[in-house]
């Protein structure tokens, strides 16, 4: 652990958010977008951890720290169920129109 | 049950006997002596009420009133209405007349209506209307008066309008409806005034049952006292009440449309029941009219008016239940100047009277028209008399009576109310005697009502010709009804029908000597008007009132001889002489009916329409759709918003995020 300052993780944190994000924003594929909130998700969990990890540990009050990591099991669960259900949708839009281009996909337009 | 308690059987009968003619009655008409026996339950609940109204009358103490309480009906908080009856002279006077007379009359229309499909509906009505009148007379509160007034509106709604397959009768119906909601109105507010004072009178702390006659009538001369204008304001919205159950002035245009009824409803409503029921109310509130001569000036104009007006208009009729008609209407304006001039009791004897002969004249009328194929038109009778002997003779004691020949019932009655009307003090406005104005009015009235009358007896029962002999072979457009033409044969009334014209002649001939033989009707009314003051003596000094009104009497009947003793003129009012002029003006209410019509109908139509095109859809519907629009367009803004994109969705959040986070770091300064 010594070494590596939690200015790493921030940093590697921020970097797979962006991806994430340009990601979601730019591609057109269901999966691919799915594939990089994951990826948003995951940063938000390092970001988590490294808090939980750097600020809670060594001055005493270390159950403290728990609370970020139980966070992050909640966050990949909630997203497995997520995930789950959103390729449901996306199985059913790809029978129906056998397509699943985003931006052929505004059936919900105002 | 004991003594007063059977009261309640009284009331109970003829509703036992509406449920059963409404239930039952369909069902058992159709079997084969069903009309027989369907007609038998119909009269006997009313004929049995009417002997346990006597039992119990024979057992009432007239100097004390007596309270039936039953369950309660109403219970607030300081509030409390039971369903109490209150048996008094006044009540049970009332309930013998109903029941009595209203018997005779369930008896005639099982011969009158015997060819009639609805049979059992017709006395369902029938009794339903006798409970009801009986729940208004016998009602003890304010609210109990109320349902029983509201009763008969309805019952007498359904009844004129019985022949609900002519549009003519329906409209009858709805009229007279109509026409006393105004009246209903005015009934509505005074009541709630009376107790609304009541209930706020410091008097009354402690007391619940706030409606209640017994309670209200201790109190209220000393309220009264305190608050005179209030008494006026609640006395005249309730002679607006009275004027539209009893067919006053401004208000009476439903009851000669009410004779598109059959006739016993005629006879039963117009004579013995609900449009006495303003009198009643009257005489019961008699205490809050005492204390407002105003009030009392304005009962005694409007009914000497009416008495006159449509006396008059009487004269141009010539349909014969028409006649009665408004005869009625006429009859009702002495009773309303006899209560106007304080003489409440002589009120109730004219009703009384009047209850006798006009219940057998429009019997009588029923007699003639069922006679005559249903044929109501005076001009195509004539020599009825020996077709119809016992109509005839039955008919002409009422004629007599209501003319006002002494002897017979009417001469009494109505001298009492010329007498009070002369005699009294009570309707005064300041210098005006409005009390003896009406008295002499009242004078020329009996004449005019002793002419018409004549008119009536001499072109239905005598006359030179039968004129239905003259009649084309296809008289008039033919709606199943008139079936009248020159070989016609008139036919005496069977026997269910000329029982009660002879019960009722000899009521008309001996009731008013009997009622007034040593004041013994006046005794008896006065018991019931606790704390009411002495009446005004009803026989004026320096005034020969007896020699007057026999004088009225006869000039009535020779100048109604002298106009029609050659018989009818060819085409009565036709011809253009003045008199005729006159008639056809009379005929036609003076235009006063088309008038009132008008002005509701098709003014009315014509103001609604404006209204519609102006208010409505200009302001109306311009508020709703503005405010549709409004919403509309501002979502369209965002509208353009919503593509769909999902890709875009994702940016715009994007944005939102940094923005919230920007926000965040500028505002807090950052993380600590």
């Amino acid at each position: 652990m010594n070494g590596v300052p939690l200015a790493a993780f921030i940093g590697l944190s921020l970097f797979m958010f962006s991806t994430g994000v340009v990601g979601v924003i730019l591609r057109r594929n269901p999966i691919v977008i799915f594939m990089c909130i994951e990826l948003m998700l995951n940063a938000v969990n390092l970001a988590f951890i490294a808090f939980a990890r750097y600020r809670f540990s060594g001055i005493g009050n270390e159950s403290q720290g728990a609370a970020g990591q139980m966070m992050v099991v909640f966050i990949m669960a909630v997203a497995a169920a997520e995930v789950a259900v959103g390729l449901g949708i996306i199985m059913a839009i790809y029978r129906l129109k056998e397509n699943i281009d985003v931006d052929e996909l505004n059936l919900l337009k105002g | 049950m004991e003594g007063n308690s059977l009261i309640w059987l009284t009331l109970g009968l003829p509703i036992l006997g509406f449920l059963f003619q409404g239930l039952c009655g369909r069902f058992l008409d159709k079997t084969v002596a069903g009309k027989k026996l369907v007609g038998l339950l119909a009269v006997a609940p009313v004929a049995i009420a009417f002997l346990i109204g006597v039992m119990v009358t024979k057992s009432l103490n007239p100097s004390k009133a007596v309270v039936v309480s039953s369950i309660p009906w109403i219970e607030l908080k300081g509030l409390s209405v039971p369903f109490e009856l209150r048996i008094d002279t006044l009540s049970m006077t009332m309930v013998l007349i109903i029941t009595g007379i209203g018997a005779l009359i369930h008896l005639y229309a099982t011969g009158y209506m015997s060819e009639e499909k609805d049979f059992a509906r017709f006395f369902a009505y029938l009794n339903l209307f006798i409970a009801a009148m009986l729940i208004l007379v016998l009602g003890n509160n304010l609210l109990m008066l109320f349902i029983g007034w509201e009763g008969v509106g309805l019952c007498s709604y359904l009844l004129i309008g019985f022949w609900y397959e002519d549009i003519a009768n329906a409209k009858a119906a709805n009229k007279a409806f109509i026409v006393n909601r105004i009246g209903d109105w005015g009934l509505t507010l005074g009541l709630l005034l009376i107790a609304t004072l009541v209930a706020t009178s410091p008097a009354m702390q402690g007391e619940t049952r706030l409606f209640s006659y017994d309670v209200i009538f201790q109190h209220l001369p000393k309220i009264l006292a305190l608050n005179p204008a209030m008494g006026t304001v609640a006395a005249l919205l309730l002679f607006v009440g009275a004027c539209g159950k009893s067919a006053q002035f401004p208000l009476y245009l439903w009851l000669p449309d009410a004779m598109a009824g059959p006739t016993p409803v005629s006879a039963l409503i117009h004579a013995a029941t609900m449009v006495t029921s303003g009198v009643v109310l009257m005489n019961r509130m008699s205490m809050l009219f005492e204390t407002s001569p105003v009030a009392s000036a304005v009962v005694c104009a409007v009914g000497a008016f009416t008495a006159l007006f449509a006396a008059i208009i009487a004269i141009g009729q010539t349909d014969i239940k028409k006649v009665l008609a408004y005869s009625t209407v006429s009859q009702l304006g002495f009773m309303f100047v006899a209560c106007g001039a304080g003489a409440y009791w002589v009120g109730m004897f004219h009703v009384t009277t009047h209850a006798f002969f006009k219940a057998l004249l429009f019997l009588g009328s029923g007699a003639v028209i069922h006679a005559m194929s249903h044929e109501q038109d005076m001009r195509n009778y004539g020599k009825l008399a020996k077709y119809l002997p016992i109509t005839f003779g039955t008919m002409m004691v009422g004629y007599l009576a209501i003319s006002g020949v002494p002897g017979l019932s009417g001469f009494y009655s109505k001298e009492e109310v010329i007498g009070s009307a002369l005699a009294g003090d009570l309707a005064l406005t300041g210098a005006l005697e409005v009390g003896k104005w009406s008295g002499w009015i009242c004078l020329i009235v009996a004449a005019l009502t002793a002419m018409y009358m004549t008119r009536m007896m001499w072109l239905t029962f005598f006359g030179n010709t039968e004129q239905w002999r003259k009649l084309e072979p296809h008289h008039g457009e033919d709606d199943g009804h008139h079936h009248l033409n020159a070989d016609h044969k008139p036919h005496e009334v069977p026997v269910s029908m000329w029982v009660p014209l002879v019960v009722l002649a000899f009521l008309s001939a001996v009731g008013g000597f009997y009622l007034a033989q040593g004041d013994r009707f006046e005794h008896w009314i006065m018991a019931s008007q606790i704390g009411a003051k002495v009446p005004p003596p009803t026989h004026p000094e320096g005034i020969p009132l007896m020699a007057l009104s026999i004088g009225a009497a006869a000039l009535g009947i020779l100048a109604g001889l002298a106009v029609y003793f050659k018989g009818l003129p060819a085409k009565e009012g036709w011809d253009e002489s003045l008199w005729a002029k006159f008639r056809l003006r009379a005929r036609d209410q003076f235009g006063y009916d088309r008038l009132m019509v008008n002005s509701v109908t098709t003014d009315s139509a014509a103001f609604s329409a404006a209204a519609n095109s102006g208010f409505d859809h200009g302001v109306i519907e311009g508020i709703g759709e503005g405010a549709g629009n409004l919403t509309k367009s501002l979502g369209g803004i965002f509208n353009s918003v919503q593509t769909g994109l999902v890709r875009m969705y994702a940016s715009v959040m994007l944005i939102g995020v940094v923005a919230l986070v920007l926000y965040v770091i500028v505002s807090f300064g950052g993380v600590k």
